[in-house]
């Protein structure tokens, strides 16, 4: 597959200063670079590539654009015909349009979520290097997540006006970005898709698609190792009065640990631990009937929980 | 620091609220459903309130929730409002009124599935 990952996100926060504390003290980022524009640049300390989040203050919150990884710069070449085969618009950017990237494709997804695909980005390496690495490294502020996971977004569904653009982003992620789709929210008795998890690695979802008014941002993940480390980051929100959406719980779509809470904007932030499960390109697509949709999203409570799919920024 | 009662609505059991407290953190202990919890950071909107009398102050709210001519009108995110003198608010969120009616997002509620209550609950 030639996107290798989820490369970055770019968050709208409504205050910086706490916006970064909540990156760097709760979540253990550590700032790389700051521009003249006022955005700061974020890695964890698992990653290697020089960001991978961008936060830019704004008098609203939410994504302002996702950013994909591709695997050579003669890919971009090829998703640049296929893209506008598919029928949306792209761009080309210019090296260092996406601050320390090389060239970069820019799109709008059929949910309109803007989106670039570069080949390149400036490497820093990992905080523990690659010379006999020790497992971790020393001085991590808080959670110490590991790595941006994956994002979630809000895609516009209106079965009166026919628009239904989780379905319309599949199709995007399947064709021209060949993810695949490992599993996905069914009305019973079959209909259109409701909700997607799509890949490009090995994971269960790099991406994410769930039905909203339109496009919005429902969460962006990091990794963490296991259910211990869920606890542990749970207890640093405790102890932080970070505000909690969901404590400890296991998703039964994706079958992961996870723990939602928001930052100081209203940006709904997930722990995710381990891998779920082992996906690869011919696993078939999981189904999950609507009437099962709480057992999927929280697979111990099983309720209704109608704000965390609501209350998204 | 100064405290003030908070009235929603007409009720006359108000609660009490600290100038350096905001209002929907200030409600979380009596439990009023009619001003919905979101995000508490002045995002996702969900706790949109009328300021109907009053002195108060706001800190940064997503202007995709509150615009400016809304801020002129008094309204504003109960998660991003503290008082400055007793208030009488009212729920003045859409959401609200959605959550209790569908109880999940558009599309996401077909024939079969079950519609709820705005905090959670199974009708």
């Amino acid at each position: 597959m030639s996107v290798l990952r989820l490369g970055h996100v770019k968050l709208r926060v409504l205050d910086m200063a706490e916006a970064l504390d909540h990156y760097t003290s709760v979540m253990g980022m550590i700032v790389q670079h700051r521009d003249l524009s006022g955005d700061v640049y974020l890695k964890c300390w698992d990653e290697w590539d020089k960001y991978s989040v961008i936060l830019r203050e704004a008098d609203t919150a939410g994504l302002d654009h996702l950013a994909f990884k591709v695997s050579s710069d003669s890919e971009l070449d090829r998703l640049a015909e296929a893209i506008t085969s598919f029928g949306l618009d792209v761009a080309e950017v210019a090296p260092g349009g996406l601050p320390f990237c090389g060239r970069a494709l820019k799109t709008a997804l059929p949910s309109e979520h803007v989106t670039y695909l570069y080949a390149e980005k400036e490497t820093v390496g990992k905080a523990v290097g690659i010379l006999n690495p020790e497992p971790w490294p020393d001085g991590l502020e808080g959670i110490g997540v590991h790595w941006l996971d994956h994002a979630m977004l809000v895609c516009e569904v209106n079965p009166e006006k026919g628009i239904n653009r989780v379905a319309d982003n599949v199709k995007f992620f399947r064709e021209v970005l060949d993810f695949g789709l490992s599993e996905q929210i069914l009305p019973p008795g079959g209909g259109p898709i409701l909700a997607a998890w799509m890949f490009c690695t090995t994971t269960p979802h790099d991406i994410a698609m769930g039905p909203g008014d339109g496009p919005g941002l429902h969460h962006i993940a990091f990794y963490l190792d296991d259910w211990s480390s869920i606890l542990r980051a749970a207890d640093i929100l405790g102890k932080r009065k970070v505000r909690v959406d969901i404590t400890p719980q296991r998703h039964g779509i994706t079958r992961g640990p996870t723990t939602y809470f928001f930052d100081p904007s209203g940006n709904r932030n997930e722990c995710f631990a381990g891998l779920g499960y082992l996906t690869q390109k011919d696993m078939p697509t999981i189904t999950w009937e609507a009437d099962n949709i709480w057992r999927g999203i929280f697979f111990h409570s099983g309720y209704v929980n109608a704000p965390f799919l609501e209350v998204h920024t | 620091m100064p405290c003030y009662q908070i009235r929603l609505d007409d009720d006359e059991q108000g609660f009490p609220c600290s100038s350096e407290q905001n209002i929907l953190a200030a409600l979380a202990p009596v439990h009023n459903a009619r001003i919905a919890a979101g995000c508490h950071g002045g995002g996702c909107g969900i706790c949109r309130i009328v300021i109907r009398e009053g002195a108060y102050s706001c800190r940064a709210m997503s202007r995709a929730h509150v615009t400016a001519d809304d801020q002129a009108c008094r309204i504003a995110l109960a998660c991003r409002t503290f008082p400055r003198s007793d208030l009488r608010i009212e729920p003045c969120s859409e959401w609200t009124r959605r959550l209790a009616r569908r109880g999940v997002p558009s599309g996401m509620n077909p024939s079969g599935a079950m519609p709820t209550t705005g905090n959670g609950e199974v009708k």
